[in-house]
């Protein structure tokens, strides 16, 4: 009874409709239906990609491998989504004192909010699973009991990855726990996971690879097929969808059920005290009075953002795995050559690699500039907002030390990469220079544009970091239009530049971003002028 | 009144990964009707120990018992008759006031005419009972630390927890917690509260403890430690020249 109580709570306090029934605030009350307009929108969005998806592969005669293909994106998807924010959820949150003093077993607490974390994700996923049937349906016209399985099993779907995920952040949870730097072990323990799991399709490839097959449709293929040969639960949702198979229902079901209690029988175990070592904070208190530095405001609120960013594993996790990513395809690339990575993400097409040369930038922003700091800073001030509010400096300086930090936390990757995939692609100085350019103007728009959604959408009164850094309005209008615009535009240069002069189409380039960067700039300026 | 032992905290210590003791050695305890008075200086261990009576900080040396019960084996009876105010209140900010009411006594399985009774009781106590259909959110720091106590009354506790209750908190409201907290004291219930203000644990206490870097320097009945000085005066004593 308690449990449902909790989780029904739990729900109730982070419910828009909640806020929108007993707030006051006009304002507020209607950003809530913006945010719900924009959500329809994106869902909007992402079902259309995927029933085209579904489409195209039965176009491409293989339709049979849609089910697996649904099943291996929701698990992916729910893998490395709850990965990114068990911390938040599970662990280390807010109300922690307040809910353990009540009487509810620390199994029950944890076990809660597990399932919130599950309730709050299954829309994205369910409707992902729900327009990849409808594609399949369109092309493979299936029976009625089809619809029933996929359905019913795309709210299991996720349930085992997301299991998984919160076990290993249990772990990585507990494995910090015993350190001093508790932050810095589960950031790090966090980026090593993500990027084996970015890094998983080519190791699958990898193996596929022996008989050398050349078609690439086909590889692409065999690699979800030996995929959901490796994860059991993606092919027991394709036989149950493909077979009519009752037996692989009910296998699906049971895991998801029986992995659940299990999980979170350990994991109550140890819940209290993990929570007590990661709330745990000891002083030294040996410090000695010495010469302190003198900043100038707007590098001292960048320093105060440095260390908010870091003194949070999901705030870290979030905003520098792009700038970790690309760090890391810059070193790879300089090893292994420009030419094999091209290959290998273009699975050995016959390909020119240096026609995409001028893609160079676009493909470092894309990581770089996957989220900005600013869209989430102004937000992440939260209760803490008076601090700032009552220094005797205006919302202009504190906008401008914001936006310097995420200057600071960009840029220098952003050279870096792009420096390395130049050298290594022999891009003459002159292109260099100009892409080098080119990279930081998209850094100015990112911050910009980032602080211009941060201060829209500024949400102060969240119960949990992850609500803003990942789930917020602010987030979700600076990210997806800024990542389709990016790799549509970055696909145009490659295009253009075949067929003009591509130094002269990145000066352009340069210029309207750099004006962009300017509107967003001055936009932000008079929205916080009128804060 | 009845003497009944309420909480017992028997050698418990608290040590951290590096091997420092926020809490050493630390025996306290609280009779039904007491109210005890625990005070000390910044990140002397008050907090710590006070979250760990409450089941919130897990430890491994020593025991608690709360109304014998153990706080490590039967951590769900020993909440059921506490209730626990934190220095500064997390309540769900997106509920409002009487949404979260509701939650806890719903938590603590209370029957709704009492349920009605109490929170109406107590809102009206602290003036809050217009505001109790707004979201927390909307709450100044002292009206959510009023809807926290009234959280902490509904079940009307065996042992009531207090950690620095009179913070943010108006006169007014300082006054009605002092007479609910005498009131309770009366009904039997023990209250162990820790606070900076000296001159309010003098008043308001029958006993007093005081912790300096983790251990247990002085406790006894008001009385006994004061006999005929004033508590401030108990209090540097015993903290020396620091």
């Amino acid at each position: 009874m308690n449990n449902f109580l909790l989780l029904k709570t739990l729900l109730l306090s982070t419910s828009k409709r909640n806020i929108y029934k007993y707030s006051k605030d006009k304002k507020k009350r209607s950003k809530i239906i913006g945010a719900y307009i924009g959500m329809f929108f994106l869902y909007a969005m992402l079902m259309g990609y995927c029933v085209l998806m579904c489409v195209g592969y039965a176009k491409m005669g293989m339709l049979d491998s849609v089910p697996v293909l649904c099943a291996l994106i929701v698990s992916i998807m729910a893998f490395i989504l709850t990965m990114l924010k068990t911390n938040g959820y599970l662990f280390n949150f807010k109300e922690y004192d307040m809910l353990m003093a009540l009487p509810f077993e620390a199994r029950t607490v944890a076990g809660c909010k597990f399932l919130y974390m599950y309730l709050k994700s299954l829309a994205a996923q369910f409707s992902m699973s729900v327009a990849m049937l409808i594609g399949y349906a369109i092309c493979a016209k299936p029976g009625i009991i089809t619809y029933v399985y996929w359905i019913m099993l795309s709210l299991f779907l996720p349930v085992i990855p997301m299991l998984m995920a919160s076990f290993i952040g249990f772990l990585f949870a507990k494995i910090s726990a015993g350190f001093k730097f508790k932050n810095a072990v589960q950031t790090v323990l966090t980026f090593i996971l993500c990027i084996i799991c970015f890094s998983i399709r080519y190791i699958i490839e990898a193996f596929v690879e022996n008989d050398q097959v050349a078609d690439i449709l086909e590889k692409s293929s065999q690699a979800t097929e030996k995929t959901a040969s490796i994860y059991l639960p993606a092919k027991w949702f394709s036989e149950a969808v493909l077979k009519d198979s009752l037996s692989d229902v009910f296998l699906l079901m049971g895991v998801s059920i029986l992995l659940f209690a299990v999980i979170f029988y350990i994991v109550g175990g140890s819940y209290r005290q993990i929570n007590s070592a990661l709330k745990s904070h000891t002083a030294s208190k040996n410090y000695k009075m010495t010469t302190l530095k003198k900043h100038s405001v707007e590098n001292a609120i960048a320093f105060k953002e440095f260390k908010r960013m870091t003194g949070s594993t999901i705030y870290l996790t979030n905003a520098a795995f792009g700038e970790v990513l690309v760090t890391l395809l810059g070193v790879i690339t300089l090893i292994i050559g420009f030419d094999k990575i091209v290959s290998v993400v273009t699975q050995g097409a016959p390909f020119d690699a240096s026609i995409i040369q001028p893609a160079i930038p676009f493909v470092v922003y894309f990581f770089v500039g996957m989220v900005a700091t600013t869209a989430c800073t102004p937000s992440l001030e939260g209760k803490n907002r008076w601090i700032l509010s009552s220094l005797p400096i205006n919302e202009k300086t504190i906008a401008h030390g914001k936006m310097l930090f995420n200057m600071y936390l960009t840029v220098p990757f952003m050279t870096f990469s792009i420096l390395c995939l130049c050298i290594s692609a022999k891009v003459p100085v002159i292109d260099s220079l100009l892409y080098l350019i080119e990279g930081f103007v998209m850094c100015a728009f990112s911050t910009t544009w980032g602080y211009v959604c941060g201060i829209k959408h500024m949400r102060l009164d969240w119960e949990n970091e992850v609500e803003v850094v990942k789930q917020s309005s602010a987030v979700v209008l600076y990210m997806f239009p800024n990542m389709f615009a990016g790799m549509i535009i970055g696909a145009l240069t490659v295009i253009l530049g075949m067929m003009f002069n591509h130094c002269l189409i990145t000066l352009i380039l340069i210029i309207l971003i750099a004006l962009l960067a300017f509107i967003c700039y001055r936009a932000s300026m008079r929205m916080v002028s009128k804060k | 009144m009845e003497e009944k032992k309420v909480l017992e905290i028997k050698h418990y210590s608290k040590s951290y990964a590096e091997g420092k003791k926020a809490a050493d050695d630390v025996s306290i305890t609280v009779m039904a009707g007491d109210i005890v008075g625990f005070i000390g200086h910044n990140g002397a261990g008050k907090s710590t120990t006070i979250r760990a009576v409450v089941g919130v900080l897990d430890f491994t040396e020593g025991e608690i018992f709360i109304d014998g019960h153990s706080v490590k084996d039967e951590a769900i009876e020993c909440k059921k008759v506490t209730a626990y105010i934190p220095d500064n209140p997390d309540l769900y900010e997106n509920l409002t006031g009487i949404q979260y009411l509701n939650f806890v006594a719903d938590v603590f399985n209370i029957d709704v005419v009492s349920r009605e009774e109490r929170i109406k009781k107590y809102a009206d106590l602290f003036e809050i009972t217009d505001s109790l259909g707004d979201l927390i959110s909307s709450y100044s720091h002292g009206m959510k630390q009023k809807v926290a106590i009234i959280s902490a009354l509904i079940h009307e506790p065996k042992l009531l927890v207090l950690d620095e209750p009179f913070v943010g908190l108006d006169p007014k409201a300082s006054f009605t917690l002092k007479e609910i907290m005498h009131e309770m004291c009366k009904r039997g219930t023990a209250i162990f509260f820790s606070t900076h203000v000296l001159d309010v644990a003098e008043k308001l206490c029958n006993k007093v403890v005081i912790i300096k870097h983790g251990k247990i320097i002085a406790s006894g009945t008001m009385d006994e430690l004061t006999e005929g000085h004033s508590l401030e005066e108990v209090f540097l004593e015993a903290y020396g020249d620091e």
